[in-house]
């Protein structure tokens, strides 16, 4: 059933505070350490020591007045969202999520994409609410056999995206950290300097030697030039840094270090069918070949069983002498000139060439 | 560059030749790209005439090394650019023949003529030719350091390949042939050692000695032409009238030969009439029935009806060439027709199914290749067309391969 026509499913029912559950009834108020598990098939919610105590021993099942699951113990575990239909539905979509991962780059529009996410929207929704769930699932599964290969690599995308993204903040987490730490050490050391030129003011005042004034001058233009190397010398580290930073970016992915914005390698773009003819066709652009030329000349040699035996093809015949009578045309020397080919002149030397070339070659044939 | 109003050449993914950059293909290609500075420049220099100075530009460009082989006809170096010694040109320098007195041999006028006008990644490229003294021809040609297509169909012990691999070869040789037959030029010569493999691993059909464009229907040709075992049966029975047909044959024997890894159409010796009947086993008896007008050819040699072998049968042919599949024999098969009338087109061979079949063709750079191709380019391109490929000079010439061959044939 379409999402959008159904009106949201009636809200969960509130829970006691205090976690009283019908299996054992014992509560929080009583024993503050107990804690409360839950298993993803019916979400009924019991302490530990049930858990322990009716599980020990293999599948059982559950406990609860009126639930007929078989439940294990292995698959206990704490709620995380206060709300046990909160915590069903994120499991619920956290399951959808895992099949239909399908990303964005993926698909040819944006629209196709949302269409997409609507569809699973659809499905996640009438996971939550109990609605066609037998047929929902199976649909989930037919999808999850179809398509694992591309949930597989999907999958390992996001993985490995997710991988990306923690180094990533690792690292910008160490940079800050070293930042902040040179510019402590740089308010020291400055504030050091300062003190010590102060106490080298007071010293050359106090042996007396020469104009206080001067001297107070010269001091400060030499705690201004000391502020001023340190200055340069950060600047210079943090270039060093940032260049390194980027060179060690070029080997992304589980080495550590990584660079913005890079688009996850996909796999080569399926090869087009082989063309045996590597991409050539010949058309002729001048004339066309007809099938008979009646000639009386030509005629005579056609029923010659000479020619017919030997496999002389006159279809080649007429095309070269086609090919032969309007060889020249086509080459517009004003164009090529203007063109600015240099070797335009020779190569319409070598087309007139051509042109007349089979003449010459027949004399040196019959051999 | 204008369009030659032939063919207009429509290229979208033509992968590029090793060291040298195609802009486009081209049927004809500027030879001597000299500009007017550079003759000015010239003019001071003690040569008197243009043609000897623009040759003499021209030489200056390279830069010749080692001599990588040398034979009767040709020899071979390796050389360089003056400017750039990392752009690597092979230079076949074509000897003088003493008692031959019209200048030129046909076959290197041949070469040049050819090499010069077809420009494709699968045809060896001619960038090209001056003259040095005594009047011989240096051709300055592609630098392919790969070996040929022989060496890795011999390596039986080392080289490996599959159908994938197979089928790129052939594809790269049958654009090549294609861009031949396309431009009106018969090869004529085509054997695995006549196709050299690039750095890129890209193989490229080279030597164009026998070469000669397609002939007027008055004039006939010469039977006598293609290595005798990569012959096919109308130029056994002295056709002087034949098409593009008798190089598909050709083609059909290399793709043989790749997979079997031995020669397809092979007798010893490799007489006429021998090698007639190695056609006739293989193959089938070519008659009136399966080739009309086979019995007018001038070297028809007639076959008694108890000697007639019948085409062989897709079975027939399965057993043998089972490693290209189906579609592969039966594209072999179309190769090997008897009738030329019947034999596939280049194009068409271009167009079968077998191409775009699975397994995907081997992409170049995946494809097997062998160390030490340098001395072999200069091995191969020394030789005279027609030659067969001589595995040691001297006492055991020729030799060598044919007992090899003997002891392969089963």
């Amino acid at each position: 059933m379409p999402r959008l026509t159904q009106a949201r499913a009636v809200p969960a029912p509130v829970e006691a505070p205090l976690g009283n559950k019908d299996v054992c009834k014992s509560q929080r108020y009583l024993n503050k350490s107990m804690r409360f598990l839950i298993n993803p098939e019916c979400y009924h919610k019991m302490c530990s020591a049930c858990v322990d105590r009716i599980f020990s021993f293999g599948p059982a099942r559950c406990p609860v007045a009126g639930c007929t699951r078989t439940l294990r113990k292995n698959k206990f575990r704490e709620q995380t969202f206060d709300d046990i239909r909160v915590e069903e539905e994120v499991d619920i979509r956290r399951r959808v999520a895992a099949v239909f991962n399908r990303r964005e780059e993926e698909f040819e529009t944006l629209l196709a994409y949302n269409d997409y996410l609507n569809d699973v929207e659809d499905i996640t929704y009438n996971l939550i609410n109990k609605v066609d769930v037998v047929a929902t699932n199976a649909k989930l599964e037919a999808y999850r056999t179809a398509n694992s290969q591309s949930i597989d690599a999907n999958k390992s995308i996001a993985s490995r995206e997710a991988q990306d993204h923690a180094a990533q903040q690792v690292a910008e987490k160490d940079q800050a950290r070293m930042r902040r730490e040179a510019a402590r050490r740089e308010d020291e050391e400055e504030r050091r300097a300062l003190v010590e030129g102060r106490q080298d003011v007071l010293n050359k005042l106090a042996h007396g030697g020469g104009d206080a004034e001067e001297i107070a001058k010269e001091s400060h233009k030499v705690t201004l030039k000391k502020r001023l190397d340190r200055r340069a010398a950060a600047e210079r580290q943090r270039q060093l840094q940032s260049t390194e930073a980027t060179t060690n970016g070029e080997s992304n992915g589980l080495s550590g270090v990584l660079i913005k914005g890079l688009k996850t390698k996909k796999d080569d773009e399926p090869e087009a069918p082989f063309d045996p003819f590597g991409g050539l066709t010949i058309e002729l652009s001048y004339t066309t070949v007809q099938d008979h030329y009646d000639w009386d000349w030509l005629n005579v040699q056609r029923k010659d069983v000479q020619y017919t035996a030997g496999g002389y093809d006159f279809q080649e015949f007429h095309s070269r002498a086609l090919c032969e009578a309007f060889s020249g045309l086509g080459v517009f020397i004003g164009e090529e000139m203007a063109a600015g080919d240099g070797s335009s002149d020779i190569t319409t030397a070598a087309a007139a060439g051509a042109a007349t070339g089979s003449k010459d070659t027949a004399m040196y044939d019959a051999l | 560059m204008a369009l030659s109003p032939a063919a207009t050449m429509v290229t979208d993914s033509v992968t590029k030749a090793g060291t040298v950059k195609l802009s486009a293909f081209s049927t004809q290609k500027p030879l001597e790209k000299t500009s007017a500075a550079t003759i000015k420049s010239l003019e001071s220099a003690p040569l008197v005439n243009l043609a000897d100075q623009l040759n003499d530009a021209e030489r200056r460009k390279y830069v010749k090394g080692k001599k990588l082989g040398s034979g009767q006809y040709a020899d071979v170096f390796s050389a360089h650019l003056s400017t750039n010694p990392s752009t690597l040109y092979a230079i076949k320098k074509i000897k003088v023949i003493e008692d031959f007195k019209d200048g030129i041999t046909y076959d290197s006028l041949r070469e040049i003529r050819f090499l010069q006008e077809l420009r494709h990644p699968n045809i060896i490229l001619l960038h090209t030719v001056y003259s040095t003294k005594n009047q011989n021809l240096n051709l300055v040609l592609e630098y392919l350091p790969g070996g040929d297509l022989l060496q890795l169909i011999q390596d039986t012990g080392g080289t490996h390949y599959g159908m994938a691999d197979i089928k790129a070869w052939m594809a790269m040789l049958c654009r090549g042939v294609y861009w031949c037959h396309s431009n009106f030029v018969l090869h004529r010569d085509i054997k695995p050692n006549n196709l050299l493999i690039a750095a890129s691993g890209e193989i490229k059909l080279a030597d164009f000695g026998l070469a000669r464009s397609f002939a007027d229907p008055a004039q006939p040709m010469t039977y006598n032409t293609i290595t005798k075992w990569y012959r096919p049966p109308e130029l056994y029975y002295q056709a002087a009238h034949y098409g593009g047909a008798v190089d598909v044959w050709s083609v059909g024997c290399v793709f043989a030969e790749l997979v079997g890894r031995r020669v397809f159409l092979g007798a010893i010796p490799d007489t006429d009439v021998n090698m007639v009947g190695a056609i006739c086993n293989a193959v089938g008896t070519p008659t009136e029935d399966n080739w009309p007008g086979v019995s007018k050819l001038r070297g028809y040699i007639p076959v008694d009806a108890a000697d007639v072998k019948p085409v062989r049968g897709k079975e027939h042919w399965m057993q043998q060439f089972r490693a290209v599949g189906e579609l592969g024999v039966d594209l072999m098969m179309r190769m090997f027709a008897l009738d030329p009338n019947a034999r596939c087109g280049m194009e068409q061979a271009l167009r079968h199914p077998w191409w775009t079949a699975e397994p995907r063709p081997s992409r170049n750079e995946d494809l097997p290749r062998r160390g030490g191709g340098v001395r072999q380019m200069g091995e191969d391109l020394k030789r005279r067309g027609g030659e067969l490929p001589v595995e040691e000079e001297g006492r055991a010439d020729k030799v060598a391969r044919k007992l090899d061959f003997g002891a392969m044939k089963v």
